[in-house]
């Protein structure tokens, strides 16, 4: 599959594991992803995001990431649900970060990534890099842009989503900027 | 986050809805409590069969859960 990822894609594969390590984090969720996916700049993504008004707004995605975080990765519909119970996310979050460490509650914990290595991608990130290919082949398309590695978080539920769709990207408003797709190039 | 919550509570009682999300979301909190957990156990050289005993699961499931995927 990673041989049909343009540049760009490779590029935010590889953003993902930097912004992993520099959070001091072991497994790459598709926070990191989508971190990566902001710092683009001239590829398809970063156009996409910005016809979509978002290149001003990069810090407001990248603070509501980190509330998600601070929700264990839970989206706001699912904290909600908890706080009706009398629970308390973002208090548990705390405490456990206090004794485990900042990150420790992010990711969903499975990791192919072993102690002392570099981090490993998660089963949530992984998910998102098989979707991005479902989005490429769904738009006829031989290669897998950043383009599709975003496409393929709006249409695969969680956080990212949610912020995502909070700040008007979705899988409509991404194919309305950019077109219906189709032709076969190389990134 | 009170406002959630009032919000909730109120919903919480007619809603099936809200109750069997918040089972989910439960489930999904634990998930990721009992991995950071099991993740300090192995860190400080505890065996699978002490950590199991603790969980009260089998020695084999947590391995299978947890163990090197």
């Amino acid at each position: 599959m990673f041989e049909r990822f343009t540049k760009d894609a490779r590029d935010v594969v590889r953003g993902a594991v930097e912004h992993c390590e520099g959070a001091g984090v072991r497994t790459v969720d598709v926070e990191h992803l989508l971190l990566a996916l902001l710092d683009r700049e001239a590829s398809r993504a970063s156009f996409a995001l910005a016809a979509l008004g978002l290149a001003e707004r990069k810090d407001s995605v990248r603070t509501a990431l980190d509330e998600t975080r601070r929700r264990a990765g839970l989206s706001r519909a699912e904290t909600e649900a908890l706080a009706g119970l009398g629970i308390d996310v973002s208090e548990i979050v705390s405490r456990v970060e206090e004794v485990h460490g900042a990150g420790a509650m992010s990711g969903d914990g499975k990791s192919g990534g072993r102690w002392g290595g570099r981090p490993g991608f998660g089963r949530e990130a992984k998910r998102i890099l098989e979707q991005s290919l479902r989005m490429a082949m769904a738009r006829r398309e031989r290669f897998i842009g950043d383009e599709h590695i975003l496409l393929a978080m709006t249409v695969t539920p969680g956080p990212a989503a949610e912020v995502l769709a909070d700040h008007g990207v979705t899988h409509a408003s991404l194919t309305r900027v950019l077109g219906a797709g189709g032709e076969a190039r190389a990134g | 986050m009170t406002e959630a919550t009032d919000l909730a509570e109120r919903a919480g009682d007619r809603d099936p809805r809200v109750g069997l999300r918040a089972v989910a979301a439960l489930r999904r909190l634990l998930e990721q409590l009992e991995a950071v957990q099991v993740r300090s156990a192995r860190n400080q050289g505890w065996s699978w069969q002490e950590i199991a005993a603790e969980l009260g699961v089998s020695r084999q499931a947590v391995h299978k859960k947890h163990g090197r995927q």
